[in-house]
């Protein structure tokens, strides 16, 4: 029995030991932000590859998750006799909840998991030792970029999103339950006032920065797993930086929303 | 300034200045201590090997050398600077003269051959970019690298990114040169070539080098001086003479390549193999 | 380091005294692309020089080939020592027209 109040010690242990690691990381590649040289060329190669190369599949679930949101609003709103209510109803799901969530689960998906990878295959290969030796900063030179490059899309990615909603249930409302289109932008205009699009904007800041901090973070420590290397040990942490954002993101915006609704 | 007294008299040195100083090292990974008081002194201009069988620790002294671990005790002094209690500034000045060359060469995925040879050219220098595309193809020729400027890391084979990695890491033509595992993945003929570019690049840049690693052949032919590590503990380090004349029972295993010879009771051993069978 | 011109008979001479490296590279490309703006042939002489890295070498590499497409000349002289080690492991040493003195230029 005391051997397994050992473990579960140990865990604990290793588990506060990896949440002080991944905390002086953020703050080391923030103190970098300033620090000169600065990577504009690797800032814009990383907004391509994060926001840019992002927008197929936000479009895609934005509409997709728009069009459902307004089928299930109908079947809701149609029991009170309020369907002209819809245009408000997606669009405040969306902004408030919705957009910044599923945004942050596509950019978990897609750019979490790269990466997380390619991160720690450059651990595991080095390059971040080389660079140490050649008085380069890994974390201006390779961090900094992929942080900004988050805060930046992040954000507008999932007005995007929102937007493309909007459209979605639109189209659905419109086009498919014969609502008014006038009628469905309109309660949007009266609804929406700009703490519910700050709630988005702050929300979706903050994913980002939880997203690519533990992506990155991971990836950067991969050397510190137990009993795994190589290409095992690049696939157990991108699983673990998956789940870890994704989870951290959904707590994030439990206690967001609590303050800003 | 300290003397080696490991030197033999007929050993030539371009300079009796000692340019690394390693005293007293430990180094513990928890409570496994993996280096046990390591004394070593690295001459300018001499290329120095540091070799063991794995497990021996030298990449862990490797590291500390470099400066990307901290030893638990013990201090290591390059032109008389603790690197261990150095600021960032000086810690970066300091690598402006050093050039490490990693196992795999340790190229950044996402740039050119020519532009990761290029890089500390253009992180810490004013030079014109002609100049440094003439100085980086300079030294892709040396290394037989000539066409390979353009192509990404990815397409390079092993032997060719361990090249380009001694490229970038000379670039700058620094004071010292490390260099982990030369021949580790090389075919012979290619390992000879290098050892002749390590011994050249001594004389003509007037470099000092040191070199990790287990290869014997390599060792013996380009080193002035061997340190010889076992299990945490430097064993002996002394000229190419001295190690081959060194009656220390680890030392000559090593040299010698005879395996340990492990002896079995043989009625354990026969019943360990057997186990099970009716 | 330091370096001077001076002339002889139709060339530029550029005396190259000292170490150059990475800290001075760039003054002796300055002159000796000036020189070769003027439309002069060169040559640099190497006789006080103790040391030359890749930076110089490539400044001369450049100015070369400059030279080459002016139909001008750049000639090395009086190569020793280690500069001399770092003409024959580059190779350099089969491009570069190499003299033995200043003196030995005689038209």
């Amino acid at each position: 029995m005391f051997a397994q109040i050992e473990m579960l010690g140990a865990k604990a242990i290793r588990s506060f030991e990896e949440l002080g690691r991944l905390s002086l990381f953020l703050i080391t590649v923030v103190s970098n932000i300033f620090t000169r040289p600065f990577g504009f060329n690797d800032l814009v190669k990383q907004i391509a590859f994060i926001g840019a190369r992002s927008m197929p599949i936000i479009l895609l679930s934005g509409l997709f998750t728009g069009m459902v949101l307004a089928l299930q609003f109908y079947d809701v709103l149609a029991r009170f006799g309020s369907v002209d209510l819809m245009g408000s109803a997606v669009s405040l799901s969306l902004i408030q909840e919705l957009g910044p969530v599923m945004t942050a689960l596509m950019i978990i998906a897609r750019v979490g998991s790269a990466t997380c990878a390619e991160i720690a295959i450059m651990r595991n290969e080095q390059q971040f030792d080389a660079l140490t030796c050649m008085a380069v900063s890994p974390y201006r030179y390779v961090m900094v970029p992929r942080f900004l490059a988050a805060l930046i899309s992040v954000p507008l990615l999932t007005a995007i999103f929102n937007l493309i909603g909007i459209a979605g249930g639109y189209i659905v409302g419109v086009f498919i339950k014969g609502l008014s289109g006038t009628a469905y932008m309109q309660t949007i205009i009266d609804t929406i006032t700009w703490s519910d699009l700050k709630m988005s904007i702050v929300k979706s800041f903050i994913f980002a920065i939880i997203i690519i901090w533990i992506s990155m973070g991971k990836g950067f420590f991969v050397h510190l797993e137990k009993g795994v290397s190589g290409a095992e040990a690049v696939g157990r942490v991108t699983t673990k930086a998956v789940v870890a954002s994704a989870i951290s993101m959904l707590f994030a915006d439990y206690i967001a929303s609590s303050f800003l609704i | 300034m300290p003397e080696n007294s490991n030197q033999s008299s007929d050993t030539e040195v371009l300079d009796a200045s000692v340019l690394i100083e390693v005293s007293h090292l430990s180094s513990s990974y928890g409570e496994r201590q993996v280096l046990k008081d390591i004394n070593l002194s690295v001459n300018q201009g001499e290329i120095l090997v540091i070799m063991g069988g794995s497990g021996s620790g030298k990449s862990t002294l490797l590291r500390n050398m470099l400066g990307l671990m901290k030893p638990s005790s013990g201090e290591i002094l390059f032109e008389g600077m603790n690197i261990c209690h150095a600021t960032r500034t000086e810690l970066l000045k300091l690598r402006r003269s050093m050039g490490v060359a990693f196992q795999g060469g340790a190229l950044l995925s996402s740039l050119s051959v020519g532009d990761n040879i290029k890089l500390p050219l253009r992180q810490h220098t004013d030079l014109d970019e002609n100049t440094i595309s003439i100085m980086a193809r300079l030294k892709l020729e040396l290394m037989s690298l000539a066409n390979f400027e353009d192509l990404m890391p990815s397409e390079l084979s092993g032997g060719m990114l361990k090249r380009a990695g001694l490229a970038r890491a000379v670039i700058m033509d620094p004071k010292i040169l490390f260099f982990d595992e030369p021949s580790a993945g090389l075919d012979p003929v290619t390992s000879v070539e290098l050892d002749q570019l390590i011994l050249q690049l001594r004389t003509a840049m007037s470099m000092t080098i040191v070199v990790v690693t287990h290869e014997l052949e390599s060792a013996f032919a380009i080193a002035d001086r061997i340190a010889v590590l076992f299990d945490g503990e430097l064993v002996i380090t002394g000229t190419v003479d001295e190690i081959r004349a060194c009656k220390d029972e680890r030392v000559s295993n090593l040299i010698n390549r005879t395996p340990r010879e492990v002896q079995v009771d043989a009625e354990k051993y026969l019943s360990r193999l057997t186990k099970g069978a009716d | 380091m330091s370096f001077d011109c001076s002339e002889h008979l139709s060339y530029k001479v550029l005396h190259l005294t000292g170490e150059i490296d990475l800290s001075n590279s760039s003054k002796v490309r300055r002159c000796l692309l000036d020189i070769l703006n003027n439309e002069r042939s060169v040559i640099v002489d190497f006789s006080e020089l103790k040391y030359i890295d890749s930076s110089g070498m490539a400044t001369l590499v450049e100015g070369l080939n400059i030279a080459n497409k002016k139909g001008l000349s750049l000639t090395i002289a009086a190569a020793n020592g280690a500069p001399l080690q770092v003409l024959e492991l580059t190779r350099l040493n089969q491009v570069f027209k190499i003299v033995d003195s200043v003196s030995e230029i005689r038209e």
